[in-house]
């Protein structure tokens, strides 16, 4: 039997396929303005990769903000939140792991399992989007460079300065000034990296941190950010063995496929 | 009947303008310290201020800070866009600091007819009992004067009467919602209060017994779990509405705008200021208050308990000190009493916020397993 | 905690006062009169940000005064320990609550929440972050006061010096600052004592405070065991009433262009008055103040060309930058005049019996700084009249609001009272914000070019302009 998990973001939308206990297959695509296309399109795609019809999959589960439209709009049998799955998703691939750190594109979210792989607590980011994949995009956008530069721009930078971390509306303002007073690019996309790092660790701290500690969501590809977080807090992530950026996903497919009956 | 929460969604109400036509006069107050009885002694209508969950605010940052709380600055943001100018005088408290900020500001832009200050002690002690008393006697004092109206015993005994009798009621209508099988949801009974305090008590005392008359009987179905909420003052029945909609019945709560406001009567023997200030500052049940903090914690504990909740919720709007710092002993102490908790800081009003609030909400119905 | 014990301090220390405390006994050891080469010797041997606040401090312009400043603190913390070791109480103050209520106990010793926390955020190496992490990480609120919540944090650790009584006395006056001493004496189950400030400054208010107040030393005088001697009270009293003198003539000496008194001062003022006062310690540490001014005052010495702004601080200053703001204002011709802690404007007790005395005591934590202000019926109106009357009296030319993102008081009639005291004196007034203890909300160079641009765009410009009428 094959099971289905659909995540739509807010910037990006992944579909994953599980049979057997393995994944099938994944596809990740950024998002259409309407989350009921972007499932259509990712598990369209995903499904035309592997050669499979939407009849194929016994069970699918959405989760992400769309989550609901998708699953009334037919394309999954149920919803999960997207704390849940990131959860169940981490602790499949990594069954040590108690603590995952899950940055996507306006939410930051630490959520802990216990050792039956249930959720244990968690804790999400409040309305503000310091902290968020948000956050680096606007940054990004303010220093005139790539998201995929940042994480590298940053390992060069010397004399890191100081920036908010409390407040991403403060923080580009900073980065404006400086950028006028003619500071370093590297510097301060280092500090960028710093103060994303400062905010996630502050809301990991409500909940704890108990190794292991892996990281999911998009942020956890930029490699300035994640050892930022792992000097802060003190441990050393276990690397994700897929696409970061799958694993909600990937939960939402494990998730589908105890709900639609198979053990 | 008209349910609850449609009624309870407008600010100024059909009542409320049949009251100002019949030549009523309103006094806006909203701190749950505020003895209603003593306007209702003197014919006024109470009417606690609320913003339902208004996300505008720029009239209202020209005074207050993004510093501060979000219902204050939603709540002065209706004020000086005159949204609140059917009412005759504002009694101010010291609530909080957010509070007090914002009818600093309040009165300095628009200078209404009536204005009190009623002040209200953060320790029960025989000592500050006694203040408190004075402090209603004059605020008796000040609305006669004003009002042009003597309040005397007998009146203030006979509002107090016929607050506690509609107590009483509330206090039946809410344990059918506490029961096995509860017969409103929780936007309702928010929507309930909030009529309390915008309607003219016999039009209230009216609306509340046909509606306890239909929900005997009722049964609300299809609910994931049974929650408690608590926190800072919550007047947005869209968020109540969107914790019930994930499938989180709540069946109990610990607001201001919840049971809070009517759970303790007043002694209707003796010197009705006396038992008034007795009633008001020993059961305020506010972190505002010192010193107090495990009466709260016993009043929510057997909140649950009546109300076999399987989780409790704690709100906060962002800059709430008060609420922001309790809830962290709360969570602890309701979590080891075996109560899973979710704190829940939200910036007031944000319906844009609403989808994130849901997420929390439904990972915390699946983390206690409803 | 994330972040093992630092090199400098004493082995095993983690909290704040142990570390503060391992720092002092290195402190107390340097003599006065050290030469500028000895100053760069000693710099370099200190860890990177305890050595950028001792360059603050050992500033050549008030270096011996700064020495003075530096041990009277040491040695407030030393005998707090000792305190300890032989069993007086410590019982932890906050801002608004007179040290010399505690002093005049024979068995009992201030240890002021504020005063450790800015100390530890001076000279800690990574300032005070890490407790308020550990705070934070408890589940308080990140729009709490640093001010408190970093000492705080660290008593919450359980690994740092911990005070026996802890006195409330922010109820009615600051609901961010009571509720967070409150949660620290629920969670470590530290007794606490609550002083209510109501909030009209009537007789009959101040008829309610004086009976909460006495309500307050019956209760102290159980928790400490002792009964208070009207002998003690008078000498402590009495002492403090030398500071306050003092305290007068230094207020005084700020009215001369260019001030005479450094920036830095300010912050001295309030660190005295908030640990010290009714000590001999204090009242030495304000002679020397009021001796050094006095002297630059008859030599005509300011650090700058020019004195061209002097500035009133309204609320309170930023004391994340290892003390160099001060210096840097000044340096530049920008002169601290005061700020609302600074003018505490202490009380002169009569100390004719225990029943004067007693009122004496409670008048003063009435009239405390913020609290009198911030904490009355309104909370603008005394501030915006007593800042008015404090611009004219010292002549200042404008007006600085340090926007603590915390003080959600202030920030809430910031706008009224801005537009009021420049419609009264004349003065602009500049509304910065951030975080007074936390370099993560602004950083300095920020703050320093708001300041900077204010002062030469809107203060230099107005001068000149007044000085061609």
């Amino acid at each position: 039997m094959r099971f289905g998990g659909i995540d739509v973001g807010s910037l990006t939308a992944q579909a994953v396929v599980v049979e057997n206990g393995k994944i099938a297959g994944s596809k990740s695509i950024g998002v259409k303005p309407n989350p009921v296309d972007s499932a259509e399109t990712v598990l369209g795609m995903l499904l035309s990769d592997l050669g499979l019809r939407h009849q194929d999959i016994s069970y699918i589960v959405s989760t992400g903000y769309g989550r609901e439209q998708v699953q009334s709009r037919g394309l999954a049998h149920a919803n999960v939140s997207e704390i849940s799955c990131h959860g169940v998703g981490a602790f499949w691939l990594l069954p040590g792991v108690r603590t995952i750190i899950d940055i996507g594109g306006q939410d930051a979210k630490v959520i802990r399992m216990d050792t039956a792989g249930e959720l244990k607590d968690f804790v999400m980011n409040d309305k503000c989007a310091a902290g968020t994949g948000r956050f680096l995009e606007v940054m990004c956008r303010t220093l005139g460079i790539t998201l995929d530069e940042l994480g590298t721009l940053s390992l060069k930078a010397r004399h890191p300065v100081g920036l908010s971390s409390r407040c991403s509306i403060f923080c580009e303002t900073e980065v404006l000034h400086y950028l006028q007073r003619g500071a370093d690019k590297a510097d301060i996309a280092a500090s960028v990296n710093r103060a994303m790092a400062e905010r996630v660790a502050a809301l990991a701290r409500r909940v704890g941190v108990e190794p292991d500690v892996t990281m999911s969501g998009g942020v956890a590809k930029n490699g300035a950010v994640k050892s930022e977080l792992e000097r802060i807090l003190g441990v050393r992530m276990v690397p994700c063995p897929v696409d970061p950026q799958i694993v909600g996903a990937l939960g939402a497919a494990i998730l589908a496929r105890k709900m639609g009956g198979e053990k | 009947m008209e349910d609850p929460a449609e009624l309870a969604g407008d600010i100024l109400n059909t009542h409320l303008e049949e009251w100002r036509r019949g030549g009523g006069r309103i006094v806006g107050y909203t701190c749950v310290a505020t003895p209603r009885e003593i306007m209702d002694a003197a014919g006024i209508l109470p009417y606690r201020i609320r913003a339902l969950g208004k996300p505008e605010r720029e009239l209202a940052d020209a005074h207050l800070s993004r510093f501060n709380c979000g219902f204050c600055r939603a709540c002065l943001q209706l004020g000086l866009e005159g949204t609140y100018d059917f009412l005759d005088g504002l009694v101010e408290n010291n609530g909080c600091d957010h509070l007090r900020g914002m009818f600093e500001d309040w009165v300095y832009a628009k200078r209404p007819g009536f204005f009190h200050y009623l002040r209200v002690p953060h320790i029960v002690s025989e000592v500050s009992l006694e203040f408190f008393a004075e402090e209603l006697e004059l605020f008796r004092e000040a609305l006669g004067r004003h009002f042009q109206v003597e309040i005397t015993d007998a009146s203030l005994k006979e509002a107090m009467e016929r607050n506690n009798r509609t107590r009483e009621s509330l206090r039946e209508l809410f344990s059918l919602r506490e029961g096995e099988r509860p017969a409103l949801t929780g936007r309702q009974a928010l929507a309930v209060i909030l009529l309390e305090s915008s309607l003219p008590p016999a039009a209230f005392e009216e609306y509340l017994a046909r509606f306890l008359e239909k929900s005997r009987g009722n049964e609300v179905k299809g609910y994931r779990a049974r929650l408690l909420l608590a926190g800072s003052a919550t007047d947005e029945l869209e968020l109540v509405g969107e914790i019930e909609n994930v499938g989180g019945l709540v069946v109990c709560d610990a607001l201001c705008y919840g049971t809070r406001a009517f759970w303790n009567l007043p002694r209707l023997a003796g010197d009705p200021i006396h038992a008034l200030a007795e009633a008001y500052l020993k059961h305020l049940l506010c972190p505002r208050m010192f010193d107090d903090y495990h009466t709260r914690l016993d009043y929510i504990l057997r909140a649950a308990e009546r109300a076999k909740a399987e989780g409790a919720v704690l709100v906060y709007n962002k800059f709430c000190d008060l609420h922001g710092v309790e809830n962290v002993r709360l969570r602890m102490d309701l979590e080891e009493a075996g109560i899973p908790v979710l704190v829940l800081e939200k910036e007031y009003g944000s319906g844009a916020d609403l989808g994130r609030i849901r997420t929390r909400i439904q990972a915390f119905l699946e983390r206690i397993g409803g | 905690m994330a972040e093992g014990s630092s090199a400098t301090t004493r082995k095993g220390a983690e909290g704040l006062f142990e570390r503060v405390e391992s720092l002092v006994e290195v402190a107390m050891l340097l003599p006065h009169g050290m030469s500028d080469e000895e100053v760069e010797g000693l710099l370099r041997v200190l860890p990177p940000d305890t050595s950028r606040s001792m360059r603050a401090l050992l500033c050549p312009r008030f270096r011996d005064v700064s020495l003075d400043f530096i041990k009277m603190l040491g040695g407030w913390v030393q005998e707090l320990r000792r305190a300890k070791e032989e069993g007086r109480k410590v019982v932890l103050i906050p801002f608004n609550f007179p040290p010399e209520v505690v002093y005049i106990f024979r068995n009992a010793i201030p240890l002021t929440s504020e005063v450790m926390t800015t100390l530890g955020v001076s000279v800690l190496e990574g300032q005070g972050e890490r407790y308020w992490d550990h705070a934070m990480g408890l589940g308080i609120p990140d729009y709490l006061c640093s001010s408190s919540t970093i000492e705080l944090g660290s008593i919450l650790t359980g690994r740092d010096f911990q005070p026996d009584i802890i006195v409330q006395s922010a109820p009615g006056a600051c609901d961010a600052n009571s509720k967070i001493h409150e949660f620290v004496s629920l969670h470590m189950g530290i007794p606490q004592v609550i002083l209510e400030k109501p909030t009209e400054a009537t007789s009959r208010g101040r008829e309610l405070h004086r009976r909460y107040f006495l309500a307050l030393i019956r209760r102290l005088e159980e928790m400490i065991g002792e009964e208070l001697d009207e002998e003690r009270m008078r000498g402590v009293l009495e002492e403090a009433n030398r500071a306050s003198d003092l305290y007068y003539e230094l207020y005084d000496l700020r009215k001369f262009s260019p001030c005479p008194v450094p920036n830095i001062f300010s912050i001295f003022t309030y660190g005295t008055r908030f640990t010290r006062w009714g000590r001999p310690q204090a009242t030495e540490m304000m002679r020397r103040m009021v001796e050094l001014s006095r002297r630059r005052r008859e030599e005509g010495a300011y650090p700058a060309d020019e004195e061209v702004a002097r500035c009133m601080w309204l609320y309170i200053g930023y004391y994340f930058d290892f003390l160099g703001f001060f210096n840097w204002m000044e340096e530049r011709g920008i002169t601290y005049l005061n700020d609302i802690l600074s003018l505490c404007q202490p009380l002169h007790v009569d100390t004719t019996s225990r029943e004067s005395m007693l009122a004496g005591l409670a008048e003063a934590c009435f009239e405390y700084p913020m609290t009198r202000q911030i904490g009355g019926d309104s909370m603008s109106l005394s501030w915006i009249e007593e800042m008015c009357q404090f611009i004219r009296d010292l002549d200042a030319n404008c007006a600085i609001y340090s926007g603590h993102h915390a003080c959600k008081q202030t920030w809430s009639i910031i706008n009224q009272v801005r537009r009021e005291i420049t419609k009264r004196t004349g003065t602009p007034v500049l509304c910065l914000q951030g975080d007074s203890w936390i370099r993560r909300m602004t950083p300095t160079s920020v703050l320093q070019e708001e300041i900077s641009s204010f002062v030469d765009n809107v203060v230099a410009r107005r001068k000149r302009t007044r000085a061609r009428a």
